[in-house]
């Protein structure tokens, strides 16, 4: 009897893989399809001067609390590499530039937008989506914490409120949706007094991206970091130093989200999870209210049969 | 409206005088400022002086094989190699005030002359007036729109243009150190005032004269050919090579800005790579070998007499290099006859006593080849065609006169 419940579990199982599969198939299909004018921003590195007055314009459009716009001037914060936190979306970074020491290389750190994030297809519940125009944006509302999204971002963007008991947050850039409705610039991007970071199409960016680099060959180097990055990112970057040099991570072409989506999603589409589930879970009572019927006789016999065998070594004994 | 009357009317006047050249008036337009936009067909970019039209083809401004009016498909700037007027930093205006974006501050005070001295030694007018035609020079705003917001981003905008050219340099400023107390003005009532002395401040002054090494020796890591001479002062003064030449790309921060534990007296080490240290000796001594420069020891200073042979004087020593040699690199060797570069020597219009022998009347009759044999003036003249019993220099055709 044993063996017959093992072969109708494993069937139940296979039933449950093959709609997961199923499922995947055509999550895939039903990716968001985005706008061919979506936004980007190119980061010009050999132009930036890290004056870091996009950290202020940034905390301040996103009412994050900030000290005055004169302490931004102090450069010792450069001393050590930082990364955005729940106080700070975005963060500029110092190095060294062998070519000349005097005029130091300059990063701003963001999220990157990625045309396929990862963090939106490890989220569960849909707080984070991709929008058409390229931006990523996170709802509080939809969200549980999980964190799913930190620990997917090859970027390691995502942020969180690790100290806040009640409703703690996520933090990310969200590429000033709110500005942006109201027709203005990122205000990174419109506070940038070099116009080191350069908003437009990302077609447009990633045109000039190229022309830059092809005017100028003695000063870039030949990569625009996030033209093919995991998939490509709606910020883009050019500098003068190879980027692993900048602390930005080496990364192939192929999105982060490629097969584990499909799989996770299968996984989740269609309630496969709670019918796998209570199958499983009736199966096992199934089985366990078939044994309780048998049992009261089987285990009488088992018990007999031992007093006897133990009557029998006593006997022998005695 | 108006502007669009002006251009209309350039356009009539050009094509009528230049019939094959007018059709690429239009889009040329974009790039000029009011006061140009008054002055018709002299603006013309195809009114171009002989040397420029021999420099330039179509290809140095359109991009594309059939330019058409439509789509003239300019190059993009900086167009470095275009500009053929240089004007020096005298002709510039000696302050510019800079009004344009003063929403958040007061204006800045530009020093215009005192960098234009400094940018002399380097990068020269076309470091900042980076697209320039052949016309007057522009100014920022003449390119650059004031606007964040644009279609075209890939100009960069009014606010960025001047603060890169600024920033390049001015890296380290901080606001209260540089931004606010060098450039900006602050807003306040006494705004006036306080322009008049940031006026007042530059007024009048010039850059002082940079102290010019005379000769550089460096100790290189080879084995062979371990130190290298270097005469600065020849190559300025002698070899007659513009400064910018060779200090293109240096920067002013070399000498004028300040940071912490940086000692100024000494230069800055900067890590040079192979091609760092020798572009700016190769970009003229291309066909020469390593060890032109490379020696066991210390040069000595350039002596015509000594490393060709010929040793200049009179005339010869008052010119420069490029006025026998040409301007390509490395210099063609030239020939000792005198009529390789003297078209003119002949009979009749050649002045012989410039050699220093004044011809008997006699031999002003005689034609060049009876005592220059061949015309070759480097070998010494026979007397032979003419006499049996005489000979040079023991017997001369006329008077010494030096």
């Amino acid at each position: 009897m044993k063996n017959l419940d093992r072969r109708s579990f494993l069937k139940v199982a296979a039933a449950g893989v093959s709609a997961s599969t199923l499922g995947a198939s055509q999550v895939k299909g039903a990716e968001i399809k985005l706008d061919e004018n979506r936004i980007g921003v190119l980061v010009d590195t050999a132009v930036c001067v890290g004056c870091r007055l996009c950290e202020w314009a940034c905390r301040t459009a996103h009412h994050l609390p900030t000290d005055a716009l004169e302490t931004y001037a102090d450069d010792s914060v450069f001393k050590e590499f930082r990364r955005p936190d729940k106080t700070a979306l975005t963060v500029v970074n110092e190095f060294e530039n062998e070519k000349n020491p005097l005029l130091p290389i300059h990063v701003k750190t963001q999220c990157m937008h990625c045309e396929k994030p990862a963090c939106v297809s490890a989220c569960i519940v849909g707080a984070l989506t991709k929008n058409q125009d390229g931006s990523v944006v996170w709802d509080g509302d939809k969200c549980i914490g999980c964190r799913y999204c930190m620990v997917a971002c090859q970027f390691q963007i995502p942020t969180y409120d690790y100290d806040v008991s009640i409703d703690p947050q996520i933090r990310k850039c969200d590429f000033c949706e709110d500005r942006r409705k109201e027709g203005l610039l990122p205000a990174c991007v419109n506070i940038c007094p070099n116009e080191a970071l350069i908003f437009g199409k990302r077609c447009d960016v990633l045109k000039i991206a190229k022309e830059r680099i092809k005017r100028k060959p003695e000063v870039y180097v030949n990569h625009i970091y996030g033209e093919n990055e995991i998939g490509g990112t709606s910020w883009m970057y050019i500098a003068s130093k190879d980027f692993d040099k900048l602390k930005m991570a080496t990364l192939g072409s192929s999105p982060a989200p490629g097969i584990s989506e499909a799989i996770q999603h299968g996984i989740f589409a269609y309630f496969v999870p709670p019918v796998t589930l209570y199958t499983l879970l009736g199966t096992f009572m199934w089985v366990l209210k078939r044994r309780k019927e048998k049992s009261p006789e089987e285990i009488g016999d088992t018990k007999k049969e031992v007093i006897e065998e133990k009557k029998d070594e006593k006997g022998e004994e005695l | 409206m108006k502007k669009i009357l002006i251009v209309t009317v350039i356009v009539t006047i050009a094509g009528f005088i230049t019939a094959s050249d007018s059709f690429l008036q239009p889009k040329l337009q974009l790039h000029k400022t009011e006061s140009q936009k008054q002055n018709s067909e002299s603006d013309n970019p195809h009114n171009l002086s002989p040397e420029l039209k021999k420099a330039l083809n179509c290809k140095s401004c359109h991009a594309c094989e059939y330019p058409t009016p439509g789509n003239p498909c300019l190059l993009d700037c900086p167009r470095g190699s275009m500009i053929s007027v240089y004007h020096s930093p005298k002709e510039g205006p000696e302050i510019v005030l800079i009004n344009e974006m003063s929403e958040n501050y007061g204006g800045v005070v530009f020093s215009h002359r005192l960098h234009a001295e400094m940018s002399e030694m380097t990068t020269g007018c076309e470091g900042c007036h980076h697209y320039n035609t052949t016309g007057p020079i522009l100014s920022c705003k003449g390119c650059h729109e004031n606007k964040r917001m644009r279609e075209n981003v890939a100009i960069p905008d009014l606010k960025a243009a001047y603060h890169r050219q600024c920033l390049t340099c001015h890296k380290q400023w901080s606001y209260e150190n540089g931004c606010n107390t060098q450039c900006h003005l602050q807003k306040g009532s006494d705004i006036d005032v306080r322009r008049e002395q940031a006026i007042n401040k530059i007024k009048g002054r010039s850059h002082p004269l940079l102290p010019e090494p005379t000769k550089m020796i460096w100790e290189t890591n080879y084995e062979e050919g371990k130190i290298v001479t270097f005469f600065h002062d020849e190559h300025f003064q002698v070899f007659k090579i513009k400064c910018n030449s060779c200090h293109k790309n240096d920067n002013c921060i070399k000498c004028h800005e300040k940071k912490e534990n940086v000692d100024f007296t000494k230069p800055v080490k900067i890590k040079k790579t192979f091609d760092d240290h020798h572009m700016p000796c190769v970009n003229c001594h291309d066909g020469n070998s390593c060890k032109k420069c490379h020696r066991e020891g210390e040069m000595s200073p350039f002596n015509h007499g000594k490393s060709t042979g010929w040793a200049l004087s009179g005339f010869h020593s008052r010119l420069g290099c490029a006025d026998c040699h040409g301007n390509s690199m490395p210099y063609k060797r030239l020939d000792r006859n005198c009529t390789s570069c003297h078209k003119n020597f002949v009979k009749g219009t050649f002045n012989h006593s410039r050699t220093g022998l004044i011809l008997s009347e006699a031999h002003l009759e005689a034609e060049c080849e009876n005592c220059h044999i061949n015309k070759d003036f480097s070998k010494a003249p026979q007397c032979a065609s003419c006499h049996d019993d005489k000979s040079f220099p023991k017997d001369l055709p006329g008077k010494r006169n030096r």
